[in-house]
């Protein structure tokens, strides 16, 4: 592999991961403006419970994938029960359901991160998995990095599909055109609400065990996940399934050749010059519809 | 001015003459405690003032705070700082300005977002800057003023800052505001210019929090731009503002106040679970006080 | 309940109330100290600090307690969570030197709390024994009650700097973050080298939180230097090491600084560590005391020490322990006695100058197998070192 393609694929994947990060937040926030701020920690959550299984129980991290999707899928059901079904009923709008579902965000952000301090501790935890590296024409790239980039690629499509193509989708984005008209041709938002906030916080987890294998993990490692994810979908376009991916790739290629060409020093000017100037040009991302 | 205007200044400026007293009543603990929840009460009455009635959520306000404490960090040298708190307020107006001029058109998601990395691009533009020109990053203050200043430099912000408030709401400028928020379309046709408008008030928002920022940086000694670019500063002034009720007045004041007091005591009383307590307290209260702490103050208060 | 039994409460509650002023004098010793539990700084907090809090005074309760000038009392500990905020560090201690007027207080975790709480210090005259701030900022503060455990910057670059031109090493890349650790270390790395004429082919800085360096890496393989020293915290320091081993970059002597010293280093890197260096004092096998000293911490709290600041946490409980069975609880006494003396710890003895520890060495650590060997200075090693650094397994 050439010098500038093997940058390329540098920057695509680690881009691959911040689009892995963000897809969980772009189904609850792009779709029902649930500013779901505590969205890194459950991520966290799904990171510790992998690392737990595999540490302690010996199972293997990539098996236990669908195990931690479940177990996030039914406590996102329970979260929104409990905290964001009465909000989405009493708020007049979606600028007052954005706002006070940040709010219970916060909530849940301190709750969630201190019930994994007292349960876990805050030492930094992990393991090693898949770590070894993969050939790929001349150029070696960690298997689980790789693997991540894979998921959140296959996922990314998949999702794409399913809005775009089944009945399913179009109720989705029915719901997010005009939850009272969607309503109005018969679409239950009662159904659909908590089952797509369940599917974010499922996608949350299962990118959290992806990235337990990548980095290392502790209870306070949500907070800048949360921070890229908004950056991400925000870039994409909110609720855009390829925007998302897009957003994610974009970063991760400007990261990559802007390490190269100038200094890691400034990278974080570069990814931040990046998302202000596609604000400027397009103010509703770069998938607005 | 209207009679309620006045008496509404009026009481502020009383409560503050009142509390200027405390360094001389309150233990060195207690006093920094005052200091805490008067420095959330500034912050979240200047957020308030603009977020709270044009519904524009900007989350910038960890960079203007940031932006005053670096002032104080690279003017104390050379200049007093009963000077650089209103420079540290005045810079980070002229940047709210600036920036606003660029980002104020975008709405909703988009706004708060950008705002949001608006913080994290000030923190790495100073860290690049400084590590580049200056070798170094962060500054140490050999000869910070005393508890005492620091605490009655901040009620006199916070005073202003509330005095402010006040006037503003009860004020053409403050309606233009209003107006923003219930429907910019409209007030731009009823010959709002709602760009002006939107940026003014954007800078003056900025303007309180900068000058806090510069007037608390003293208290570290040393500042750099991890901790002064706090992010959890501008989230927690949101959540108290919300939690108040931020088109009231006196919303964000109480809840401020109750918010640092109640989380210092949780804090101190339950030293592993009180994050946990807090988390559960908010959600509650989110979920079945949604008009905000200041819904309970009805009548002049509320309207003030 | 019966009256019978009300009466007896009653009575021994009279008979407590009457002798307590004879229990008075043995009063426990009260210790204040903020620390992080939650919030980004509580990894290192909780990893480095707290738990030797905690251990220390358990141990010394289970004897009787702290001995003041040769009479034993009870140690009781008020510990604060600081949330990783420097004004909350501030204000704690604020309430801990003055409402709640403790006997002696310990330092904070992470060298930006102690900035903030260093002034303190000196106003209410406690003196401070820090095992993790390090740089010589904090010593230009010309604290008297400022006491800094770990070795500066320059101490532990010239210690490198020797280790790699005993092995003819010529050439180094580095790479450093972006706050005041990182430029102090690196600029004293550059004067270090330059003494000993290893020539820096490649230096470049990176942000805190930076998810991706392979592109540096890549770049710095192709100028393939002798050395690599990365002057990281703890999650880039495991990131470079995955990343320079998925490029298969295996210069002769790698190097991380914060974080190769922690035991989850060597558990979520797995063996193909073997052979990287980083700053380390000490290991279970530098003395009987520090076996000891590992032995009693992994029953105590079911994990290990690092094999850094750990050891420099207990050493600067051990200073104060010696200090006040010397001159009890008199502040300033203390302080002067610190100040004056050297002292027997877990890491050799210790002196202090003007605030800096000036009597342990900088030191290079190495892993080797599940041990993260001493290799340099010679007097301290517990192990010689690899070089050049095998192959990444």
């Amino acid at each position: 592999m050439g010098f500038w393609l093997e940058l390329a694929a540098t920057g695509l994947i680690t881009g691959g991961i911040y689009a892995l990060v963000a897809m969980g937040l772009n189904l609850q926030y792009g779709l029902m403006r649930i500013m779901n701020i505590s969205h890194g920690e459950f991520l966290m959550l799904g990171a510790y419970l992998t690392w737990l299984a595999h540490t302690v129980f010996d199972i293997n991290p990539v098996a236990f994938l669908p195990v931690v999707a479940i177990v996030l899928f039914f406590g996102g059901l329970a979260v929104y029960r409990l905290c964001f079904r009465r909000i989405a009923r009493t708020s007049p709008s979606v600028d007052v359901i954005e706002a006070r579902s940040l709010l219970v965000g916060f909530g849940l952000m301190y709750l969630v991160q201190n019930a994994a301090l007292l349960a876990w501790g805050a030492d930094m935890r992990g393991y090693s998995y898949l770590a070894d590296a993969v050939e790929i024409g001349g150029a070696r790239f960690a298997a689980n990095r790789l693997l991540a980039f894979g998921f959140a690629i296959a996922a990314s499509l998949a999702l794409l599909a399913l809005l775009r193509w089944t009945i399913f989708g179009k109720a989705v984005r029915a719901m997010m055109q005009s939850p009272t008209g969607a309503q109005l041709v018969g679409i239950d938002t009662a159904v659909l609400h908590p089952v797509v906030f369940g599917a974010g916080l499922a996608l949350a987890g299962m990118a959290g065990g992806l990235l337990s294998m990548v980095y290392e993990i502790t209870p306070s490692m949500g907070e800048p996940y949360t921070v890229t994810a908004l950056i991400v979908i925000t870039l994409g376009g909110l609720g855009s399934a390829a925007g998302c991916l897009a957003g994610g790739l974009l970063l991760g290629l400007v990261e990559a050749f802007g390490m190269h060409f100038t200094n890691p020093s400034l990278k974080t000017l570069l990814s931040y010059g990046v998302f202000i100037g596609v604000l400027l040009a397009r103010p509703k991302g770069l998938f607005a519809r | 001015m209207t009679a309620n205007l006045r008496y509404t200044i009026t009481a502020v400026l009383a409560a503050g003459v009142a509390l200027a007293f405390m360094p001389w009543l309150l233990s060195d603990f207690l006093l920094s405690l005052a200091l805490s929840c008067l420095m959330y009460v500034a912050l979240a009455s200047s957020w308030s003032m603009f977020s709270g009635a044009t519904n524009y959520l900007s989350l910038a306000t960890s960079a203007f705070f940031g932006i005053g404490a670096y002032v104080t960090a690279w003017g104390l040298e050379t200049l007093p700082y009963a000077l650089a708190v209103p420079l540290g307020g005045v810079i980070a107006g002229a940047f709210a300005a600036l920036v606003g001029a660029a980002v104020l058109h975008l709405r909703g998601a988009y706004f708060a977002v950008l705002t949001f990395g608006l913080g994290e691009l000030v923190r790495h533009s100073i860290t690049y800057f400084e590590k580049t020109y200056a070798r170094t990053v962060g500054r140490v203050l050999s000869d910070p003023p005393e508890a005492v200043t620091v605490y009655l430099t901040v009620l006199l912000i916070t005073v202003a800052t509330v005095a402010t408030c006040a006037a503003v709401r009860a004020s053409r400028f403050g309606l233009a505001l209003a107006g923003v928020g219930a429907d910019e379309e409209r007030a731009q046709t009823l010959g709002v210019n709602t760009r002006r408008v939107k940026i003014a008030g954007f800078a003056l928002s900025a303007f309180f929090a900068g000058a806090l920022g510069a007037a608390m940086a003293v208290r570290w000694t040393y500042i750099e731009p991890m901790s002064v670019f706090n992010p959890f500063i501008g989230f927690q002034t949101v959540l108290i503002a919300m939690i108040g009720g931020a088109q009231t007045l006196l919303g964000p004041v109480v809840s401020a106040v109750v918010f640092s007091l109640f989380s210092e005591l949780l804090r101190l009383q339950f030293p592993y679970a009180y994050l946990m307590l807090l988390g559960l307290l908010l959600i509650v209260l989110v979920l079945y006080l949604p008009g905000g702490i200041g819904s309970l103050f009805r009548g002049r208060w509320a309207r003030a | 309940m019966h009256w019978n039994t009300g009466i007896k409460v009653i009575a021994a509650a009279l008979c407590a109330a009457l002798l307590a002023p004879a229990f008075a004098q043995d009063a426990p010793v009260r210790i204040g100290y903020a620390i992080a539990r939650t919030g980004p700084w509580a990894v290192g907090a909780q990893m480095t600090q707290e738990p030797n809090y905690i251990m220390w005074a358990d141990q010394l309760n289970a004897t009787g307690g702290l001995s003041v000038k040769g009479k034993k009392r009870k140690i009781e500990l008020v510990g604060f969570d600081d949330r990783s905020d420097a004004e909350t560090v501030v204000r704690t201690y604020e309430k801990l030197m003055t409402s709640d007027k403790v006997d002696l207080i310990l330092p904070p975790w992470s060298t930006g709390a102690t900035f903030a709480m260093m002034p303190l210090a000196q106003k209410h005259g406690y003196p401070l024994l820090a095992p993790t701030a390090t740089g010589r900022k904090l010593l230009g503060m010309k604290n008297p009650y400022f006491f800094s455990l770990l070795q500066q910057p320059d101490r532990m670059m010239d210690a490198l700097a020797e280790f790699l031109k005993a092995r003819s090493v010529s050439t180094a890349a580095m790479i450093y973050v972006d706050d005041l650790f990182g430029l102090e270390q690196s600029a004293a790395l550059v004067v270090s080298f330059k003494e000993k004429g290893i020539k820096i082919v490649e230096s470049k800085s990176y942000p805190l939180g930076i998810k991706d360096l392979r592109p540096v890496l890549t770049d710095i393989k192709a100028k393939n230097p002798d050395a690599f020293i990365a002057l990281s915290y703890p999650p880039d320091t495991f990131l470079v090491t995955a990343q320079a081993r998925e490029i298969a970059f295996n210069p002769k002597a790698f190097y991380v600084a914060v974080g190769a010293a922690f035991p989850i280093y060597r558990d979520k890197m797995g063996p193909t560590i073997e052979g990287v260096m980083g700053l380390g004092t000490w290991n279970p096998k530098t003395s009987a005391a520090t076996k000891a000293y590992f032995d009693a911490h992994v029953a105590k709290h079911k994990k290990e020490p690092d094999r850094w600041a750990s050891a420099h946490a207990w050493a600067g409980l051990e200073i104060m322990q010696q200090a006040v069975e010397k001159v009890g609880l008199d502040r300033k006494a203390l302080r002067d006695y610190i100040a004056g003396n050297e002292f027997t710890t877990i890491i050799g003895k210790i002196r202090f100058k003007n605030g800096e520890n000036i009597s342990t060495p900088g030191v290079v650590s190495q892993w080797q197998g599940r041990e993260f060997e001493v290799v340099w200075p010679p007097d301290r090693a517990t192990s010689s070192a690899l070089h050049p650094k095998p192959n990444w397994k």
